[in-house]
Formats: C-alpha cells, sequence, structure tokens
C-alpha cells in the first residue's frame, strides 16, 4: 500500500521545510499511478466494465436484441435456482471438473517423471508429450469427433475387437460426459506436463546425491523429495486446470452441443445457449454472475485448504 | 553495386507482393463492393462460390463479397448485434425460423421496395415460398435458398429386403415394417433414422395439419401459447418410440455428419434428411439412393410440408446505390440459370419455375430423376397455416427445448409429459418475452 515514509528517500527531512503540500506527499501514490495506468485502462475496459455491465444486466429482463427493458431485481436468479435444467447445467459443471481436473494433473506428473530420466532419445517423448498443447480445441474436438463416431471411429473398432457391443460415445447420456472429458484431459495434457516437467528439472540434484547416499530409493525420493518440492507447480497447475474446466466450452460445442438430454450442457455453454441462441442477455448474465461465485469460492477454498501442504522453498 | 541489385530485388519483389495484394481485395477498381453474409458450407458453398463468380465476371459495376458467417444460429446472433448499423452487411441470409425477429427488427428494407420501383415481376417466383415471406401483403426478405424434408433410403438394402425401391413406404405403419425388414435382411443396419433436429419435427407436425403454436401458427396475431403437445405432436413421439423398441431405430444424437456416414456406410436404411443434401448423397453413396415423402400417420391425409431454408434481406441504412446494387444481385441469384445451377447443385429447389425449363436441370432429371420426389412433395403442398409454417421470434429458442424432449424420447421417458413440459418451456419464454418488449 501507499505508506508514506519521509526517510525511504534516504535523505534526512530538513527542519527548514516543516510543511507539506498534499502534491508532494501523495507523490508515491503519483507515481505508482503512473506505472499502473496502462494495465488499468486495460483491464477497465476488458475486465472491469464487461463485469459490472453483466452484474447491471442480470438485474433486468432484455429485449430481443437484447438491450435491457425492465428491471426485475433477484428475479433471474431465483428464476434460476428454481430451474432443474440449470441446477442439472452446475451438476455436470462439477462432474465434469472432478473427471477432468484430478486425471490430467496424475497422467501429466506420471508422464513428467518418466520423460525426466535421463535416456538416449528422451527429447523425442518429451516433444511428444507436449504436443497437445500445440493443437487447438477445434482441431483436438474435430479429430475426437471422429475417434468417437459410432460408425466409422477407431474406438469403437477397438472394442468391438475385445467383444465389446458398440457404444455411441457421444449420443448416449451415460457416456457423452465422460467423452468430453477424455477429450479435454488429452488436450490438457501438453500445458500440464510441460509446466511440471519444468518443476522437475528445477529441483537441485543435490538433494537426490545425497539422498542415495542415505541409501534412499526410488519411491522414498519420489514421495519425499520429488512430490514436496513440486508442490508449487502442482498446485500452480491444479488452479489453472480448475479455472480452466469450470470455463470449458469449444469441446462442448463441437462435440455434444450440450446434449444429450442436457448431460453434457456445463454452465458455460448454458451460458453461450442463453445469450447467443435464445438472446436472453438477463438470464445469461446472472448465470455469469453465479459461475464467477462459484470459482471465486472454489478458488479460494483452494487456496485456504490445499496451499497449506505446499512447500515453498 | 550488389548491394544495390539486392534493393532493387527486394524492392521489386515488395511492389509485385503488394500489387497481388490489392488485387484480391479489389480495392483499386470502382465497381460498387456488396458485402453478402452467408452460412453456407460444404457443396452448397462451392455453388455459391460459382453463382456469386458468375455474376461478378457478367458485369463490372458491382463486386459481391460473399462472408461465411458461421451456422444459421451464430450468423444471426451477429447480425443482431451490427443490424442497423455501418458494419452491416449489404445482404444478410436468415434462416426461415429468424425471420419474424428480422421484420421487427427495423433494420431491413423490404424487398417490396425495390421490386415495385424496379417493376419486378413477382409472379416468376413460386408462390408458396412467397407466401411464406409475405406478411400483410409485403414480400420483406428475397426467397434464395429453400428446401424441404424427406426421406432419403437405400435402395439397395430395398433389394435385399424384398421391399420395392421404386414404391418406397408413406405411412407410419409402413415405415415401421420396411424399417424392420431392412434391419433383418441387412447385416450391421438400422432401419430407420430420425435425428434430433427440431425442424424435422416440425414437418411431421405440419404434414398432419397439426399447428406448432396458436394464433394460426402466428399467422394472424402473435402467438401466445405452444400447440405441438397435441394428440399429433404426440403420434411422431409414439411411432419413433415404436420403432426404438423394434430396436430399428439409430440414434445419432444431434451430429448430421454422424448420420449421413452412417447412411454412407449402410449402417442405416433410411432416415430424414434436408432435400438441400441430395447432390452430395447421390455424389458420395456407393448404392442407389432413393427419395421419398416424409412419413403421416396412417389415418391422416397428406397435409404436405412447410417451406425450409433462408432468404435474402436488404440492409437499411445504406446509400440507394448500394441498395439498388445488392437488389440487382438479389434478382441474379433469383433468375432462372441461377436457380437451375443451385438446385443441381445442392438439392434446393428453384425459387424461380422458371429453372424447370433450364438444359441443366432437364438433362440432371433424366440422369437422377430422384431429384423429382422432392420437388412434387413440395408442388403437392395444400396451403394451410400449418403448411405456411409457425411464425414466432423464439423459434429458435424454441427449437433448443424440442431437442430437449427428443433427447428425452430417446431416453424412454413419458412422451407426453416431456412434450407438455417443452409446450410449458415455449410458453414461459414466450411470457417472458413479451414482458421484456413491452417497453
Amino acid at each position: 500500500m501507499a505508506m508514506e515514509n519521509p526517510t525511504s528517500t534516504g535523505k534526512v527531512p530538513s527542519l527548514n521545510m516543516p510543511y507539506r503540500t498534499f502534491w508532494e506527499k501523495t507523490r508515491p501514490i503519483q507515481v505508482a499511478i503512473l506505472f499502473l495506468l496502462p494495465s488499468l485502462i486495460l483491464f477497465s475496459v476488458f475486465v472491469f466494465y464487461p463485469l459490472f455491465r453483466t452484474i447491471y444486466l442480470s438485474f433486468f429482463l432484455t429485449n430481443q436484441k437484447g438491450l435491457p427493458t425492465v428491471f426485475v431485481g433477484f428475479d433471474n436468479f431465483i428464476q434460476l435456482f428454481q430451474s432443474a435444467d440449470f441446477l442439472q447445467s452446475i451438476e455436470a459443471t462439477f462432474l465434469f471438473v472432478l473427471y477432468t481436473v484430478p486425471a490430467s494433473v496424475v497422467i501429466s506428473l506420471f508422464l513428467a517423471l518418466l520423460a525426466n530420466e535421463k535416456l538416449k532419445g528422451i527429447h523425442f517423448f518429451r516433444t511428444i508429450f507436449a504436443s497437445s498443447l500445440g493443437v487447438s480445441v477445434a482441431a483436438a474436438s474435430v479429430t475426437w469427433l471422429f475417434i468417437f463416431n459410432p460408425t466409422m471411429g477407431v474406438l469403437n473398432r477397438m472394442i468391438s475387437f475385445f467383444g465389446i457391443p458398440e457404444i455411441n460415445w457421444l449420443a448416449d447420456p451415460h457416456w457423452a460426459l465422460l467423452a468430453v472429458s477424455i477429450t479435454t484431459i488429452w488436450l490438457n495434457l501438453g500445458f500440464s506436463f510441460l509446466i511440471i516437467l519444468g518443476g522437475l528439472q528445477n529441483i537441485d540434484q543435490s538433494l537426490y546425491e545425497s539422498s542415495s547416499i542415505d541409501g534412499a530409493g526410488y519411491f522414498y525420493q519420489l514421495r519425499r523429495i520429488t512430490i514436496p518440492m513440486l508442490s508449487p507447480t502442482l498446485f500452480f497447475i491444479m488452479t489453472v486446470s480448475l479455472i480452466n474446466a469450470f470455463q470449458t466450452f469449444g469441446q462442448i460445442d463441437l462435440l455434444t452441443g450440450g446434449g444429450p438430454g442436457q448431460t453434457t450442457n456445463l454452465m458455460v455453454y448454458a451460458i453461450y445457449k442463453d445469450a447467443f441462441v435464445n438472446f436472453n442477455f438477463g438470464k445469461a448474465s446472472a448465470e455469469v454472475v453465479i459461475l464467477f461465485l462459484l470459482i471465486l469460492i472454489v478458488t479460494l477454498l483452494q487456496f485456504k485448504f490445499v496451499e497449506k501442504k505446499v512447500h515453498y522453498q | 553495386m550488389k548491394r544495390k541489385m539486392i534493393v532493387a530485388v527486394f524492392l521489386l519483389m515488395s511492389s509485385v507482393l503488394l500489387s497481388a495484394c490489392s488485387g484480391l481485395s479489389h480495392a483499386d477498381d470502382n465497381r460498387i463492393q456488396i458485402v453478402f453474409w452467408h452460412s453456407m458450407a460444404g457443396p452448397p458453398l462451392e455453388a455459391l462460390n460459382k453463382i456469386v463468380n458468375d455474376f461478378n465476371q457478367s458485369q463490372d459495376e458491382i463486386y459481391v463479397k460473399p462472408e461465411y458467417q458461421g451456422s444459421y444460429e451464430e450468423s444471426l446472433a451477429k447480425f443482431r448485434r451490427v443490424g442497423g448499423t455501418a458494419n452491416a452487411p449489404n445482404i444478410y441470409q436468415a434462416q426461415d425460423i429468424g425471420s419474424k425477429y428480422m421484420m421487427e427488427s427495423g433494420d431491413i428494407v423490404p424487398v417490396q421496395k425495390l421490386m415495385d420501383e424496379e417493376h419486378y415481376n413477382m409472379n416468376q417466383l413460386e408462390k408458396n415460398i412467397r407466401n411464406y415471406y409475405t406478411v400483410n401483403g409485403k414480400l420483406y426478405s428475397m426467397p434464395f435458398n429453400s428446401s424441404t424434408p424427406v426421406v432419403l433410403y437405400n435402395a439397395d438394402a430395398f433389394n435385399k429386403a424384398g421391399l420395392d425401391p421404386n414404391k418406397p413406404p408413406e405411412t407410419y405403419s409402413q415405415f415401421r415394417e420396411a424399417a424392420k425388414k431392412l434391419t433383418q435382411a441387412n447385416k450391421g443396419m438400422k432401419g430407420f433414422s430420425f435425428l434430433n433436429y427440431p425442424w424435422f419435427f416440425e414437418e411431421l407436425l405440419a404434414v398432419q395439419g397439426g399447428e406448432y403454436i396458436n394464433q394460426n401458427n402466428g399467422r394472424t396475431g402473435l402467438a401466445t401459447k405452444a400447440t405441438f403437445n397435441s394428440q399429433k405432436g404426440l403420434n411422431i413421439f409414439k411411432w419413433l418410440r415404436e420403432m426404438q423398441k423394434d430396436g430399428t431405430l439409430a440414434n445419432y444424437g444431434t451430429s448430421g455428419d454422424n448420420e449421413s456416414s452412417g447412411f454412407l456406410t449402410q449402417k442405416v436404411g433410411m432416415f430424414m434428411s434436408s432435400s438441400a443434401s441430395m447432390a452430395e448423397m447421390f455424389k458420395n453413396a456407393p448404392f442407389k439412393v432413393g427419395v421419398a415423402y416424409i412419413p403421416r400417420p396412417d389415418n391422416i391425409e397428406r397435409q404436405g410440408v412447410v417451406i425450409g431454408g433462408a432468404s435474402l434481406w436488404l440492409s437499411k441504412g445504406k446509400s440507394a446505390k448500394e441498395e439498388k446494387a445488392a437488389f440487382a444481385f438479389m434478382k441474379y441469384m433469383a433468375s432462372p440459370k441461377a436457380q437451375a445451377d443451385w438446385h443441381i447443385h445442392t438439392g434446393y429447389f428453384p425459387i424461380n419455375p422458371g429453372a424447370y425449363k433450364e438444359p441443366i436441370i432437364i438433362k440432371n432429371y433424366k440422369k437422377t430423376p430422384q431429384f423429382k420426389v422432392a420437388v412434387n412433395q413440395f408442388h403437392d403442398t395444400k396451403s394451410t397455416y400449418a403448411t405456411r409454417g409457425p411464425m414466432m421470434t423464439l423459434m429458435p429458442q424454441s427449437r433448443v427445448i424440442m431437442s430437449r424432449a427428443i433427447d428425452d424420447l430417446y431416453q424412454g421417458k413419458n412422451l407426453q409429459q416431456s412434450l407438455d413440459t417443452a409446450a410449458d418451456h415455449v410458453n414461459e419464454a414466450i411470457a417472458q418475452m413479451n414482458l421484456a418488449n413491452k417497453k
């Protein structure tokens, strides 16, 4: 914060100047604001204004052009919490988070541990494992659309080889959310892998050397050195994946369109439909506000409970 | 000396690049540029580009720039944002069910105005299609791509199942029977597929003379209630449920691509399709493709089909010169020649009956007479409020709602209840919209 500390300039305040103007007193704040100005302007235009505008719109009904017309107070929110569809959408979102976040962190940790070994040609595998980072959501979804295709898809051919009956991955309400989750985990892998690998390589090698001298085995080292030293990285990955999972849109739009039977209608997709198909900006804005609060709460909880276990060097 | 050479080469190269760029954007000539937003992809896009190119080359005053804006839903969302501003396109292709919004938006000029000014002979356009886009005696938009639903079937599989491919089924029970035989006789094939695309439900309702919303399908006043949860609506669901129980109904969810690939790989014997994808199916299927009228209940007389597809709208607020140029392009799009090309390469049918006399159509009908089935089905339609189709601003939303009811059907839920719930949701949405739009 802007604390006023006359000694911070390094000069002893002159006794001849007992009185300073307000302008002079607030000098540090002025300088700070000047430096912050570019980001303040950008944030105001692209974050703060839309945020407040959304909160404002959530209290209104909007007409067919999306302009607010009738003030309804908290009606939009009340209606949402009474609507089975919206509650289902929240449930689906949480399920989706549950399916994707732990799985992508665990799998990418596993891959990173493998790729961290010093072997010949390991760079090839590192590149392969990180490659989904370079694939856009749209391209990945279309590829998976082919994989999931009920008639010609690779996946169904594979399972029918083992005598399992064909599964209608994207049209069967029991499988659709799982199918979208698989796609998402695959998409997340590249990024998580790369960050975790970076974290692994930052761990001081002398720790391993000295523990080896003490006779520690691989798994003991993993548990006592690698995971604790990696915990800041893992925490970062978890937080980022969590927020990403809450905001998933592209895969849903391309793979299922929120169907079948609402089972993959995640919140952001529900918001999109209400806003841009139904042109119901009031309701959509209320959903946005709820999503915002949910992410805020979950992230705060994460910082409160999970971060305690994080070991910062 | 050497350096000078290099500089010269670079200068030359960049000037070539620059001129190439300007050549692409056509910024250097004096033609009036008309921006045309559309939603055509795949083979229809190729056909559209050809027509636009033909137009651009046929004269040197107007240059039409087509811009793909995503699906009909996506482009409508965009137009709603820019309509009436300088960023609005000169011509906008709006889906049939977006028509009501367009008429009320205040961002468009009814084409009737230019037709009157230029004494355009409206009678050359197909009457049934004109009717769809006419309200209070005023034609609002230029019809362009009109399609109807048809049933496409695998004629080879029909032969195998002992069915006559020249006498396709007509009624619900005949379809059910045929689906059974197809499933039995062809390994790995399901008899029928019904995509979760509520347009087909709307059509199956209209063919029975059922109305989707009250106020005569919203044609004589503002609709206030959904009426699709009637006995006629239930007929459709019951029939599909029966086939589902028979194990003859394939479920491809909302993915039309998966459905057509299922048909092409002989996993599905018959499916409801838009006539607009006929040309593509004829071209790609490794078997003979038959075309049939859409099914009706056994005890109800066939009323016909509602026109689907899209039409072209003129933006308001453009200069008179641009307006006239845009209209000139519309006239070209509606001409017999352009419509004949369009029909043959897509399966959308000619909105200008003059096209049927074009040699390209006559030649093609000899080769693939199936094209004619769709046209005949359309011409057999009785003009009623049911077959003129529902007019309501909320149609896009009602499709989202109906899509859920169709999911319920596939998941084995109570049919009447699913339809009633959908109707309730539509009614709520109507009530809320009327409240929001009062001011």
